[in-house]
């Protein structure tokens, strides 16, 4: 085991809401009776339609193709028959379109063994295909297309590969379940990108939570005959941020870098091994109106209703309820939004965590300085957007600002300091076009 | 938007932008819980001087209340909730000498509130502590009503009415009088220390065996515990420390200001201090100094103040550095009360400066990173 010499300043320490008990396996969530799948579930181009209502289609066929190389194909998540086709609107504002499909006809591959499929023989081309055709995108939360990803240029002498284990936000616990449950086709999935990659060093790194594994993973790294550490990092948010874990592991000198989210390595398995495309997903379902927070394997295309009834259901009363983790996620005004490909997590909040804190003057605490990993002045930042001055922040940093929210989870008067920057970055834009 | 629809008779679901976790502190709490640690040490001036230093309190605090809310209403705020009007008044009740008249203190907070916080824009705006501005505007306008002192309950009567630091002052400037510690000059002079102070100092002079054969000047428990005139409530070292203790246990305050601040007072005192008294370098007498006037006020909760201290923990240490030198400069030099409200103010004034000099930069970074 290898500790990191090298520790990201800033961040903070959430108490963590996550209720789940920590040694909590994965449940599978209830196939859902209608399935809501978006279009555009990874970042790049919605994928383009190839069903229309009345088609008949069965569990894992292809609905959507990828438009372009840096798009992913979309598959049903149950077999049945395209009720709608129709335009729908993400959480974070996009619309695209999307295809409801009502459960009918049978599970012709769920609860069957799979015959693994062998694919050492495979050439590199090869197995960029297998993954691209299975539309795997990362998990961890940027949805980029992974094939994207393991395509870069093999072979350079100081590249790293880096398996991400670390929690992606506080309250979140998915990463580490899946870990523990499918650690060694995570470390097969790791086997595939480093045969793509053959990177000079590849690093598992986990989160302080998951230390236990750490013998474990490196049994199974010695096992499949290859190469490889296990780094633990202190469990401290943001630092399961792709940049601050490859800082962390000692790669973040702008030397050719590959990090890849455990989930994200088991997807690849499925893919590569199974002949599985993506259409289900762990995501932790969590929050103190829960009455049984859990982590669940969940059909892309839930809707989020069903898993909150299923996790014990919410009192009356106000709620707030965030897709994604409690520090980065995005409010939700309806339970009828499906979970896709990228939801890490399901988060609800009740009380006066369910309502916007009054904004009082800054005082110039200094905290969200301290608290920024990215060596900010967030205060200073706000202060030139609220001035009308985004230009005068951007040449004090502020495109290096990635909303990971710290400075506003720091600051004691309550300043909505990561929605007034992504005024300042929208206003930029404006003035560039 | 299609598919958009609230729960079934239930409450809409809130939406409002990530985070959707805070830290468990708020300004608000930070504020109140500041002038809720200075409550021991007013409640120990209120004990010790009586219905005088309450209505002095009564007064800061009232007109420090009554400035804000006529500084705000009109405006349709009412900023008063978050208790930084209060804890201006309770900062400059507890800085007045009890005898002075209420309308002095109610001048200061009145000045501190209107001029030097709300011309500028109100909380988090002003460039300059408001009570340690209103402080300094009454040491400025009445130095003679800031002086009228109040002997303390137990004490040695009238006799005792004056602070042993003005005592000492006095003795140095008039008679030049050289030679020992500030309680030796203070004893020569003829200080009256109450009888509690001897039959303390007697028991312990006659049961513990001193450090190398010293016994404890007469003085030194009173002055320790605040049993002398003084200011309301800066008599009291011991109970402000838990004030501070209290706010740095809670991280309501960084230790690197007040402790640099007291730190480098106490250094320059015990090193240049005795050069005054004639005993050269190194016979400064740095513990009297550091119990006596309004020091430990000032660095633990008026200097601190986050809205007049620069921004990062590399500015507010050389915050401190430099409010201890002036502070010590003041004191041995200067006429404007202790030293410590006129520093503040002083330092105040430097702090955009040192803003400038260590705020991070991002792009042309002098230290090589995160460009």
């Amino acid at each position: 085991m290898k500790y990191p010499t090298k520790l990201p300043r800033g961040g903070v320490n959430p108490p963590s809401e996550t209720l789940v008990p920590p040694e909590s396996g994965i449940a599978n969530a209830a196939v859902p009776l209608r399935a809501l799948i978006p279009l555009l579930q990874h970042s790049g181009k919605p994928a383009i339609c190839l069903v229309k209502p009345g088609d008949r289609v069965g569990e894992g066929m292809l609905i959507g193709k990828a438009d372009g190389s840096r798009s992913a194909n979309v598959h049903a998540s149950i077999p049945g028959i395209v009720v709608e086709v129709r335009d729908h609107c993400l959480p974070d504002g996009e619309v695209c379109t999307a295809v409801a499909i009502e459960l009918g006809g049978e599970f012709e591959t769920s609860g069957r063994p799979r015959q693994p499929r062998e694919w050492e023989k495979l050439s590199r081309l090869d197995l960029l295909d297998r993954i691209r055709a299975a539309g795997v995108v990362g998990l961890g939360g940027a949805s980029l297309p992974t094939h994207l990803k393991l395509a870069v240029t093999p072979g350079s002498s100081s590249s790293i590969l880096v398996a991400n284990g670390v929690e992606s936000e506080p309250s979140l616990c998915a990463d580490a379940a899946i870990l523990r449950e499918k650690a060694s086709e995570i470390v097969e999935g790791l086997r595939i990108c480093q045969t793509l990659l053959t990177p000079a060093r590849t690093v598992i790194a986990l989160g302080e939570d998951s230390a236990g594994l750490v013998h474990e993973l490196e049994d199974l790294i010695r096992l499949k005959g290859m190469k490889g550490e296990v780094a633990v990092l202190p469990s401290r948010y943001p630092h399961g941020h792709e940049q601050l874990v490859l800082s962390a592991v000692g790669g973040g000198d702008g030397a050719a870098a590959t990090v890849v989210n455990v989930a994200t390595l088991y997807a690849v398995f499925e893919a590569v091994v199974l002949d599985k495309p993506l259409i289900e997903r762990v995501l932790t379902v969590t929050g103190s109106p829960l009455l049984h927070p859990r982590n669940l394997k969940v059909r892309i295309g839930t809707r989020i209703g069903d898993l909150l009834d299923e996790c014990g259901g919410l009192a009356p009363g106000p709620v707030k309820i965030v897709m994604g983790g409690p520090m980065r996620g995005v409010s939700v005004d309806s339970l009828d939004v499906p979970v896709t490909k990228g939801t890490s997590g399901i988060v609800a909040f009740a009380g006066a965590a369910a309502r916007q804190a009054a904004e009082l003057p800054c005082i110039r605490c200094g905290s969200c300085i301290e608290a920024c990993p990215w060596d900010l002045v967030p205060t200073r930042l706000f202060k030139l957007i609220r001035l009308g001055d985004a230009a005068a922040a951007e040449r004090e940093g502020l495109s290096k600002c990635t909303e990971c929210g710290c400075c506003a989870y720091a600051c004691p008067s309550r300043i909505p300091l990561v929605a007034v920057l992504r005024d300042g970055k929208r206003a930029l834009r404006g003035t560039d076009a | 938007m299609p598919d958009r629809e609230t729960r079934g008779g239930a409450a809409p679901l809130s939406l409002m932008p990530a985070p959707h976790l805070g830290v468990g502190m708020s300004t608000v709490r930070m504020t109140w819980l500041v002038s809720l640690s200075l409550l021991p040490a007013a409640a120990w001036g209120v004990f010790l001087f009586g219905s005088p230093a309450l209505i002095v309190l009564a007064f800061s605090i009232g007109a420090a209340a009554a400035a804000e809310l006529a500084a705000t209403l009109p405006f349709g705020r009412f900023t008063l909730r978050d208790g930084s009007a209060v804890l201006t008044g309770c900062i400059v009740g507890l800085l007045m000498p009890p005898g002075v008249p209420a309308w002095v203190p109610a001048a200061a907070s009145a000045f501190g509130i209107l001029v030097v916080k709300q011309t500028f824009g109100g909380l988090g705006r002003n460039w300059m502590n408001p009570a340690m501005g209103g402080v300094v505007f009454a040491l400025l306008s009445w130095p003679g009503l800031l002086s009228q002192w109040i002997a303390p309950r137990g004490g040695a009567g009238e006799a005792a009415a004056l602070p042993p630091l003005e005592v000492l002052r006095a003795a140095l400037s008039s008679s030049g009088s050289t030679g020992g510690t500030p309680l030796a000059i203070l004893a020569r002079a003829g200080y009256p220390f109450s009888d509690l102070d001897a039959q303390v100092l007697g028991w312990i002079n006659a049961h513990l065996p001193a450090p190398l054969g010293t016994a404890l000047q007469p003085g030194t428990f009173d002055v320790l515990a605040g049993h002398v005139a003084g200011g309301i409530g800066t008599v009291s070292a011991p109970l402000l420390m838990l004030g501070a203790w209290f706010l740095l246990s809670r991280g309501i305050v960084r230790w690197h200001l007040p402790v640099l601040y007291v730190g480098t007072f106490g250094v320059l005192t015990a090193v240049f201090g005795g050069l005054g008294t004639g005993q050269g370098l190194l016979a400064g007498g740095p513990g009297f100094h550091l119990l006596s006037g309004s020091i430990v006020l000032g660095a633990f909760f008026a200097a601190p103040d986050p809205v007049t201290s620069p921004l990062t923990d590399r500015g507010r240490c050389i915050f401190g550095i430099g409010l201890g030198g002036l502070t010590f400069f003041l004191r041995f030099f200067g006429s404007l009360g202790d030293g410590v409200a006129a520093s503040i103010v002083l330092g105040n004034c430097a702090a955009p400066l040192l803003d400038r000099w260590t705020s991070r930069r991002i792009i042309g970074d002098a230290h090589g990173r995160a460009v």
